[in-house]
């Protein structure tokens, strides 16, 4: 709203002081006064006198009166008939639809000052055929929203109701799709009405619009080029009236327009150079490690209007070579984050505050972005979830693939793709040599994924990131994607995380699991320990929620929270149904029972008395 | 190639039902034109006189019949002549057309060449000074109508500065040099407004662009950070600015009017104007057919263009 104030308040008053024009007591506009040709500003005239000796200023607040007076009525008029013309041609279709709504198209084949000169040329100038000619130009705009709308209304469930309660058509109309379509239409009445005013000017300005002597910015632009030697500034006047009109114009329909379709853009808070160093300051030492990536207590914390939020908080994990570690959990628990922040992929407006991510002997939290790009891509791969927009749909996949390779290989073109041939049959493409000349719309979502694969491992990565790879897939080629996956991974013993939130899919590809939940790990271990004898009630509540058998499924009670709402204590506390007062009280320690056991639970002992007694 | 058949064929019927609108209406509408033609001051002219034009003009047969000689007409591109100095409207097209087309070739090219690039830096920093004075710049731009750029650099650098010509032609054969000091300032004026619109249009897509998945994939795969910004921004988010800039050839066709007309460039607009003040049917008609038609071959080339630019388009 704040938008609309500055420029709203400028066309409110250009309109009011063209309607009060008569009562401002101004001179005659059209008087002339030969004697006082070109005359500086005196008494009366504060702007000076013009080429006849009229007086500037009361011609340029006569002329605002002229230019809004065209402009409103013909946007008007388009309005009112482009409206009705969408409606009808929403509504009816058929040959509603052609004579309302495509017999506008031919409207718009002519060049709008070209069909105004046509239409002068038959009714000879004047404003009315400024209004007609305008109007004209305006109604396929209208016509267009307004058909949009009742499109999209018509099919909306209540208007459906109505009409199938049989209520008349007029009354559907006007009830129910005539608000719907206000908005719209509000902006486009405003984008014609500033249109109309350059076209007026510019038709006055040629000498085709508004005929002489009647006052109009474009006329007195037109007689003041004669003199603008002698006297520049009654060219300058009318210039400046016409730009600010349309300029305060043109920020009233953005206003407008961004308050009837409310995407605001967020802002977005520019990083300070202290945040970025701030981490790198504290290098920590490289850890003995046998894990392909050694994540340590990593905290992301990501600048929001409302105030820094921490989507994964405290996140240890750890991948061995020729392993699968899958990362569970709903929605928001901070799986993506977490992968994303490691592979560097994360914007800038989110940090890795605490913690180190071991790859290799290098701490991926600490590189620069020239340093963590010479890994992406090569030692670190990441497959993405939705296959059709990871991949660029303009490139043929082929060339998408050795643009991977070339990335981290130095080979000519025609080598990169003898490589991406052999990739192709690697993940079980059919026809390579074909296929890899086509784009990615021109083929299946599973042969998408196995592209995304075959570019993943192009540069033998020792570790691969899976986020959610099957979730956008069929269950047949669900199950395609995790066998190739499995056998790639056994063949180049690379580590492997697999992020999802499909149980079944966890037991099928993973050796190990960590379970997430709201930014933190809750459990992790061995797949056939933690699906056997969960120890977090979190775990359990998922593995209840599975289907199995006759029994039904059961659901978990309630949502994951919100970053910004996180609690104190147990974050899942409020939906579990073991929770005490001492679960709430204070944040709890990730405890490791035993090697590659963990669990984040203070009641694990008495909820699972077998695993405390052993 | 069936679809470029299909879209070529639209373009053909448009170009028909545009010459049948633009015969139809000059036409039907109330008043002879020869009686308004020889009407000079009021005074009702001398109906032999009226008579003899309307011979001459053809307006004695029936109305099918001259649209069929006018249809006849124009697919040998015979467009008739000037009322007024009886020479061949054809004749006349083809020799400002080229004029007309220079300029707007110059301010097409300006206005890209300055926005495109423009417009990605202000995307790539988004909020940023540059941002800011650059969007607002094409705020200003958007606002100010052709003709006041134009006049007013006529005022500032002829008038004031008098470094540059206020105005006309020279053909490039003769003098290369002077004829494009002449084409600058008509081609600043014409960009301008086209300048602000690619402007604006290129920020918003390599906006949108830079948050699609296949960037991150890009940079997933650890291609340098030009080569993301290259081929899988820019090339993504020129298809909507090329779109954009099919829309406004429109605007820009007018625009041209204005131009030339405020800078004495002997264009298509000089003839247009003289015939639409002297009711120089013909010559009308053959001028915003001729534009019309220019208007569609844009569009068209355009089509093809973004065909070229998005696979999807093809296939579809």
């Amino acid at each position: 709203m704040k938008k609309l104030w500055l420029p709203g308040s400028i066309v409110g008053l250009i309109i009011l002081v063209a309607i009060l024009a008569p009562l401002l007591g101004l001179m005659d506009p059209v008087r002339q006064d030969i004697a006082n040709r070109l005359a500086a500003p005196m008494d009366g005239s504060p702007l000076g006198r013009d080429e006849f000796g009229r007086d500037v200023f009361s011609r340029l607040i006569w002329g605002a009166r002229t230019s809004l007076g065209v402009a409103f009525a013909s946007a008007l008029i388009a309005g009112v008939i482009g409206t009705a013309f969408g409606l009808i041609g929403g509504w009816f279709r058929g040959w509603g639809e052609i004579f309302t709504v495509r017999s506008m198209d031919i409207i718009l084949c002519f060049p709008p000052v070209l069909l105004a000169l046509l239409v002068v040329t038959l009714m000879g100038p004047g404003a009315g055929t400024l209004i007609l000619v305008l109007s004209v130009l305006y109604l396929p705009g209208f016509a267009r929203v307004t058909y949009a709308e009742v499109l999209s209304a018509r099919s909306l469930d209540y208007v459906e109701a109505v009409r199938a309660l049989g209520a008349p058509t007029w009354r559907i109309l006007f009830r129910t799709v005539l608000p719907n379509v206000a908005g719209p239409v509000l902006v486009q009445l405003s984008l014609a009405v500033a249109s109309a005013v350059v076209l007026e000017s510019g038709l006055s300005f040629l000498g085709l619009g508004v005929v002489p002597p009647s006052p109009s910015w474009g006329l007195m632009i037109r007689g003041a080029r004669a003199t603008m030697e002698q006297a520049p500034m009654l060219l300058l006047w009318p210039c400046a009236a016409l730009t600010l009109t349309i300029l305060a114009m043109n920020l009233l329909c953005d206003g407008l327009r961004d308050a009837v379709d409310p995407r605001t853009p967020a802002t977005r808070r520019r990083i300070r150079v202290v945040d970025r160093l701030l981490p790198g300051l504290l290098p920590a030492a490289a850890p003995q490690t046998e894990a392909v990536l050694d994540v340590r207590n990593l905290t992301v914390e990501i600048a929001t209007p409302r105030g820094a939020i921490r989507p994964v908080q405290g996140v240890s994990l750890q991948v061995f070579a020729g392993e699968t570690l899958a990362v569970v959990g709903e929605s928001g628990s901070g799986k993506s984050v977490t992968a994303t922040t490691v592979m560097g992929l994360m914007p800038p407006i989110a940090q890795a505050v605490e913690g180190q991510a071991w790859l290799g002997g290098r701490d991926l939290l600490r590189l620069t972005e020239p340093e963590l790009r010479a890994l992406r891509g090569g030692p670190m791969a990441m497959v993405f979830q939705d296959p059709m927009s990871s991949l660029n749909p303009v490139h043929t996949v082929g060339a998408q693939v050795v643009e991977a390779i070339q990335a981290h290989q130095k080979i000519s073109y025609s080598d990169a793709w003898k490589q991406a041939e052999q990739l192709f049959k690697r993940v079980g493409i059919a026809d390579p040599v074909k296929r890899l000349r086509v784009f990615p719309h021109e083929m299946s979502g599973g042969m998408r994924q196995r592209v995304m694969i075959a570019m993943a491992i192009a540069n033998r990565p020792k570790l691969l990131i899976c986020d959610e790879p099957t979730t956008a897939l069929d269950v047949t080629v669900q199950a395609q994607i995790l066998d190739l996956l499995n056998a790639l991974k056994r063949e180049t013993g690379m580590g492997m995380i697999f992020i999802t939130h499909s149980l079944g899919v966890v037991s099928e590809i993973a050796d190990r699991v960590a379970v997430m939940y709201a930014g933190q790990v809750v459990e992790q271990g061995s797949v056939a320990e933690v699906f056997g004898n969960p120890l977090h009630p979190y775990t359990r509540a998922l593995l209840e929620a599975v289907p199995e058998g006759d029994e039904p499924p059961v659901g978990i009670p309630g949502i994951v929270p919100q970053p910004h709402a996180f609690p104190v204590g147990c974050r899942f506390a409020p939906r579990c149904r073991f929770a005490t007062p001492a679960c709430e009280a204070a944040p709890l320690p990730l405890e490791e029972i035993r090697a590659g056991r963990e669990v984040r639970c203070i009641r694990w002992h008495e909820l699972t008395p077998t695993e405390a007694a052993a | 190639m069936w679809w470029l058949l299909r879209r070529i064929g639209v373009s053909l019927v448009l170009a028909w039902i545009v010459a049948t609108i633009v015969f139809m209406t000059l036409h039907m509408v109330p008043g002879d034109p020869a009686e308004i033609l020889l009407s000079t001051g009021g005074v009702a002219p001398d109906p032999a006189a009226v008579a003899e034009l309307r011979e001459r003009l053809g307006l004695e047969q029936p109305l099918m019949t001259q649209y069929g000689q006018f249809l006849l007409g124009l697919t040998r591109g015979d467009l008739g002549t000037s009322l007024v100095d009886e020479y061949p409207v054809l004749d006349e097209i083809a020799l400002r057309l080229p004029r007309t087309l220079e300029l707007i070739f110059a301010g097409t090219i300006l206005a890209v060449i300055v926005a495109i690039p423009a417009g990605t830096w202000a995307a790539l920093h988004r909020g940023g000074v540059f941002d800011r004075i650059a969007s607002g710049t094409a705020a200003f731009l958007l606002a100010v109508p052709v003709f006041v750029v134009g006049t007013v650099l006529v005022l500032v650098f002829a008038q004031m500065l008098r470094i540059m010509p206020a105005g006309g032609y020279v053909p490039f054969a003769q003098n290369p040099g002077q004829h494009m000091t002449l084409l600058a300032m008509p081609a600043v004026a014409i960009a301008k407004g086209l300048a602000a619109v690619v402007f604006r249009m290129t920020r918003a897509s390599v906006l949108d662009a830079l948050s699609r998945d296949y960037v991150r994939t890009a940079r997933a795969k650890g291609i340098s950070p030009t080569r993301v910004l290259v081929r899988h921004v820019v090339r993504n988010a020129l298809t909507p600015v090329l779109t954009v800039l099919g829309l406004h050839m429109g605007t820009l066709l007018g625009g041209t009017v204005l131009v030339e007309y405020v800078f004495n460039w002997p264009g298509m607009s000089t003839p247009l104007l003289r015939a639409v003040e002297a009711r120089d049917y013909p010559m009308v008609v053959g001028i915003v057919l001729t534009i019309s038609g220019l208007f569609l071959l844009i569009n068209l080339i355009m089509d093809l263009l973004y065909a070229a630019l998005d696979p999807r388009i093809r296939t579809a």
